[in-house]
């Protein structure tokens, strides 16, 4: 039965930790009571991408955006919009900044922009439930590859198209498929399929995301992929700390295998393949291929060195086609709608060679020190200044923008100076960086890049296996040299060593964590060099964050004697009368920064 | 084979594809400086210091020498500066973990490292893990792993527990490049008295062996306790090695036996009041004889269980010889033997010897000249039974030392004399399956358990059983020129049995009668030649004149008078007694 209109609560991580559940069900209730839950069906989506402004929803076919949603809203909501059709302008989003909220999805800036391909089903499908995922042309792209097409003009497609690896390598995902197809073939022996979402950046969901609110986008793009290399079997390596995605693709497993989409004889055409969900026990580097192929056979997750690929010898010798959940998920719309469309997305002639350019849409959860924080698809190619101050709405605060981080911890930060840069995956490692797998972390003028770059070596360090020297002692010694620039006692000659030790580290590590590792040191000290210098010369944190470089004043004109800090202050070293002057000892200050959050009057300085 | 062309700083040399780059290095001698690497164990690539430079079409790499896979027309550099500057890091980073290691010093002068940058840290352990990889992929005993991950990753044992699964080969130990592993020397007197089997699980059982080859003592080996290991036969270039060879029967049939199984010496723990199992530095015999041996555990060097060299040492004659409560008899070698200790010893150690003997028992050619040579030498002679050794010191001179009482009938008083080490000259026995094997051959033997000629002076080597002859010290005590002067006398005889190819009978012999034989099998048992044996068919006795020595038992044995003996049937007798009488 038809409904006259949907309600799509979004259930990804973010609204759900925000008390989306509770509200659907509220949502649900109150439609009861108001007799319309014949007309009105509330759906539980992915994740839609507005996580800074969670739990959120969209009133279809309407497209109203409403957000920031409270249960004791949804009276309101129910009664207004969805009995009197009268959209409710105070629940909707509010830009920073705006004299009138914006009512529907794709007049919102943060909406606008992006180009939805992976995401292309996110907030509009339940799913947990298959049918909504046919009902988007899902699978047809699985029946054209079995049906339509040789596996080698599945693998030509994907040539054609461009795709590289949207894990963070970049690798042509044409050229792996054909390459583990010819090991396969000349060595007899059957090929295996991973998909690797073992999502382990700080600050980057990209993964979690696209399973959360599309599993079988990835399903069917692995169900391709075997078809293409003629494999019978395949994983997903899924991190445990990613409850709810494991949950939803474990159920679309299910759904898939009931439709007979999956599993033995798959669409009647004799071909057969299975999917195995294995669960990753949180390493960091069990991200990188080997150390994967090492955890998935039930050994420790440590790297080994890749003079033999694993295309050929993988998962247990047999030849192993590794490729992220956002690989996989591109898959079904390239063989839908062509080579072509998909290389006329993003940058460079990819039709001859993949290593041109960088085709298709990136997914990167855009967070840190900006408005719109969430997750965003938008077309290879565009500029940082779009998607930070277009799609992102800008800095918060009106800070101003300092640098922005991208490709996770062996990433690397830009400057403002190349804000106008395209984003792809070769301008990104010309500059120092790297795509990884799409976070991008956007920092403000408060922030410290050396501190910045320690924090991701002391995460890097924690995160090491430890198998190799130069990545286990190199990360604790660069680590040292950092903590003391950060500590105000580094020396003259720490830079030079930090840049030694960078290119060295790049040179000798095993595997790609430890190659990737300086990378966060070795691009701060090109474009920031002048901080680090301010640390070692003068002594001083610009930044204003590293604690040994710092101290609290009180501005004597400002101060009105009001004693929120002398309230605030953790070890009393705040003293005063009310209606006096305060006074700051600065032996006793451990520098918490509580009294500047507690000061109305900015009376009190970090200097 | 498919060939790659390989050029090593320079030198142009032809290699079959894919081989390890170390392995082609070091075949044209190019050194590249290692430390994570075994050749017997897959390589591992950690340790980063065999970093070199690699050219191919245009592009360069820096990879690891040991495990990276060489292709056609690759151009390898191993000294450039790039090379050099991270090998040297890597150094300084190894020392700031692992700052007194000498290995790593070593490497560190060479890379003109003075003081490395980074402090020298006082662990030992660089993680190379070739303990664990040799104790995981070699001996097969899954001991050892990693711990941790990152900076805290350290090599263990599960829980961090005394393994119950580790044999003590000794294998982390002999891999380990730092030296950080190390055999307990407490823990391995723990095992026991001085080994005094083979010194490593393969070895050519004597020098004169016949056929002269290895073998593997199964008890040793490290395949058979985990199924691991087989480095003998991935080194063996003939393929010899088999470990799945299995002990067999074989029944052979021959003409003549020779017993020579020789004789045990005395366990000396049978004379408590010499403390041997006591106290750690009372030795038999047998344990010092393979302490001096050059190829023994101690390379030859005569040595306290503590490691120490013995000041003095004490060698007591006539333990478990000569005395009633062991054996009466003397073991006629002892004596010697005994000097030729005291000899190496004081030679090895330069301690002061004595010993304490009942009479000095040198006779044969050299013997009493090798005496005189010890007395001549300053080693100590004192006549008398040793009371005691104990620990127990009155004086502060005997302090920590063994202190030996005895009677020193020479000068006529009871003296103490402290010692380090106490030497306890064992006599011989007869084995203790001595009666198993008399059973077995019918031969007969002295209350000692001696076998027994079948005459000291005419046939010296014979039993009482045809066929079956005796030499060395299973017939008695003797020293080594003796027992092969016996050996010689059995082989010739058992030589001139065989060699005549035929037997002769006694004429006297028994035989049964078959139609009287009741199958009452009296007689079967008590054939001391067990020339009678019971036909299950035919349900009678059946005797083997070849065996009979016509002792008659059977004969007067047998209630059916079935059995009956040439020239002395019972109508013979009994015409006998008749004509006897008669006169």
């Amino acid at each position: 039965m038809a409904h006259r209109s949907h309600v799509l609560v979004c259930a990804g991580t973010g609204c759900v930790s925000c008390g989306s559940f509770q509200l659907g069900m509220a949502l649900e209730r109150e439609i009861q009571k108001h007799r319309l839950d014949a007309e009105v069906q509330v759906v539980r989506t992915g994740c839609q991408g507005f996580c800074a402004e969670g739990p959120v929803l969209i009133v279809q076919p309407d497209e109203v955006f409403y957000c920031g949603l409270k249960e004791k809203d949804v009276p309101l909501l129910v009664q207004e919009h969805l009995l009197k059709g009268r959209p409710v302008s105070k629940l909707m989003y509010m830009p920073p900044a705006a004299a009138a909220p914006v009512p529907t999805l794709s007049r919102i800036p943060f909406f606008a922009k992006q180009k939805l391909v992976v995401l292309r089903n996110r907030g509009l499908i339940d799913p947990e439930r298959i049918e909504d995922y046919i009902a988007r042309d899902g699978y047809s792209a699985l029946a054209r590859a079995l049906t339509e097409m040789t596996a080698d003009q599945i693998i030509q497609e994907i040539k054609l198209s461009g795709l590289r690896g949207r894990g963070g390598g970049g690798f042509p995902a044409g050229i792996k498929w054909a390459t583990c197809r010819q090991a396969a073939l000349h060595r007899s022996v059957e090929p295996i399929l991973v998909c690797n979402a073992d999502e382990g950046d700080p600050g980057a969901f990209m993964d979690r995301s696209i399973i959360e609110s599309d599993p079988h986008a990835v399903i069917e793009g692995m169900i391709i992929g075997a078809r293409a290399i003629g494999a019978s079997q395949g994983f997903v390596y899924i991190r445990h700390e990613y409850p709810i995605a494991r949950e939803r693709l474990g159920k679309a497993l299910v759904q898939a295998r009931e439709c007979g989409l999956l599993g033995q004889d798959i669409l009647g055409t004799n071909f057969s393949f299975d999917i195995e969900i294995v669960q990753g026990a949180g390493a960091f580097v069990c991200g990188e291929s080997t150390a994967l192929m090492a955890s998935l056979e039930g050994r420790v997750g440590e790297p080994r060195a890749k003079y033999i690929h694993t295309v050929e010898y993988g998962y247990k010798n047999q030849p192993t086609n590794l490729n992220n959940v956002e690989t996989w998920a591109n898959v079904p719309l390239i063989i839908n709608r062509g080579a072509e469309w998909f290389a006329s997305m993003g940058t460079g002639e990819v039709a001859e060679n993949p290593w041109n350019g960088s085709s298709g849409t990136k997914v990167f959860s855009l967070v840190g020190k900006v408005n719109n924080t969430g997750l965003i698809e938008v077309p290879m190619g565009m500029s940082l200044r779009e998607i930070i101050f277009d799609i992102g709405g800008g800095i918060p605060h009106g800070r101003r923008f300092k640098a922005v981080q991208t490709g996770g911890p062996s990433g690397g930060c830009l400057p403002e100076s190349l804000l106008d840069m395209p984003v792809d995956f070769d301008s990104l490692t010309a500059a120092g960086s790297m795509m990884g797998s799409g976070g991008m972390i956007v920092m403000d003028d408060h922030t410290c890049m050396v501190d910045v770059a320690r924090y991701f070596i002391a995460f890097l360090t924690e995160e090491s296996c430890g198998k190799c020297t130069p990545c286990r002692e190199g990360l604790r010694c660069s680590l040292d040299v950092l903590q003391r620039i950060c500590d105000g006692t580094g020396e003259d000659g720490d830079l030079d060593l930090l840049e030694e030790m960078g290119g060295v580290m790049q040179d000798a590590c095993l595997c790609a964590l430890g190659t990737s590792a300086p990378n966060p040191v070795l691009s701060t000290l090109r474009y920031f060099r002048g901080e680090y210098e301010a640390h070692i010369r003068e002594r001083r944190c610009p930044g204003g964050v590293c604690q040994a470089l710092i101290h609290y004043e009180i501005v004597a004109e400002a101060c009105d004697g009001c004693h929120a800090c002398v309230n605030v202050c953790a070890t009393g070293a705040i003293t005063g009368q009310v209606k006096y002057l305060h006074l700051l000892n600065q032996d006793l200050c451990i520098k918490c920064g509580a009294c500047i959050e507690a000061c109305k009057r900015d009376a009190i300085l970090r200097v | 084979m498919k060939l790659a062309t390989v050029t090593i700083d320079g030198i142009t040399t032809e290699a079959e594809d894919r081989t390890p780059l170390l392995q082609v290095a070091q075949r044209v001698g190019v050194t590249i400086p290692t430390l994570c690497h075994y050749p017997l164990i897959e390589p591992y690539g950690v340790c980063r210091i065999c970093t070199v430079e690699v050219h191919m079409r245009g592009r360069v790499r820096m990879v690891t020498a040991c495990n990276y896979p060489v292709t056609d027309g690759i151009q390898v550099f191993t000294q450039t500066d790039r090379v050099r500057r991270t090998r040297k890091l890597i150094l300084e980073w190894m020392l700031a973990r692992c700052g007194h290691v000498k290995v790593l010093n070593d490497l560190a002068a060479e890379y003109g490292i003075d003081e490395p940058r980074f402090g020298r840290g006082d662990d030992t352990c660089i993680l190379c893990g070739l303990c664990v990889r040799v104790c995981s992929d070699v001996v097969g005993a899954n001991v050892l792993g990693f711990f941790n991950r990152g900076t805290t990753r350290y090599v263990g044992t599960a829980y961090d527990e005394p393994s119950d699964t580790c044999i003590a080969c000794g294998a982390c130990a002999y891999v380990c490049p730092t030296g950080c592993i190390t055999i307990d020397h407490e823990a391995e007197q723990i095992r026991g008295e001085l080994p005094l089997g083979p010194l490593t699980p393969i070895y050519i059982p004597t020098m004169q062996a016949v056929p002269h080859q290895p073998v593997i003592d199964a008890d040793s080996c490290i395949h058979f306790k985990t199924d691991g290991c087989r480095v003998c036969a991935s080194v063996c270039e003939t393929k010899a090695i088999d470990h799945g060879q299995q002990d067999r029967h074989e029944e052979i049939q021959v003409g003549s036996i020779i017993v020579a199984t020789g004789f045990q010496p005395v366990d000396a723990k049978k004379v408590p009041q010499y403390g041997y199992g006591l106290y750690p530095n009372v030795f038999t015999a047998m344990q010092v004889e393979h302490m001096v041996n050059a190829s023994g555990p101690n390379n030859g060097q005569v040595l306290l269980k503590d490691g120490r060299v013995p000041e003095s040492v004490g060698i007591i004659h006539c333990v478990g010889s000569r005395d009633k409560n062991t054996h009466e008899y003397c073991s006629r070698v002892c004596c010697m033997y005994s000097l030729k200790l005291a000899h190496l010893v004081h030679e090895r150690s330069h301690a002061k010897v004595y010993n304490f003997y009942i009479d000095m028992r040198s006779p044969g050619k050299g013997y009493e000249e090798f005496y005189n040579r010890l007395l001549a030498e300053g080693v100590e002679f004192i006549r008398g039974r040793v009371a005691e050794v104990s620990d127990w010191a009155i004086t502060p001179m005997e302090q920590g030392k063994l202190v030996i009482r005895a009677e020193d009938t020479l000068a006529g008083l009871v003296r103490r004399i402290p010692v380090d080490m106490v030497i306890l000259s064992t006599g011989l026995e007869a084995r203790e399956d001595a009666a198993e094997v008399r059973r077995l051959f019918n031969v007969s033997c002295s209350s000692d358990g001696w076998f027994l000629e079948r005459h000291p002076k005419l046939a010296p080597v014979s039993t009482f059983t045809d066929g079956v002859f005796i030499a060395g010290c299973a017939q008695g005590p003797k020293d080594i020129p003796d027992t092969v002067a016996q050996a010689g006398a059995a082989a010739a005889e058992a030589m001139a049995l065989i060699d005549k190819g035929e037997v002769e009978l006694e004429a006297y012999t028994a035989w049964i009668d078959q139609e009287l034989c009741s199958g009452c099998q009296v007689c079967v048992p008590l054939c001391p030649f067990s020339a009678i044996e019971f036909n299950k068919e035919k349900k009678v006795s059946q005797l083997n004149e070849a065996l009979c020595k016509g002792c008659g038992t059977c004969v007067a044995a047998c209630p059916s008078h079935a059995a009956q003996q040439h020239h002395f049937t019972d109508a013979q007798i009994m015409a006998e007694i008749e004509g006897v009488l008669v006169s």
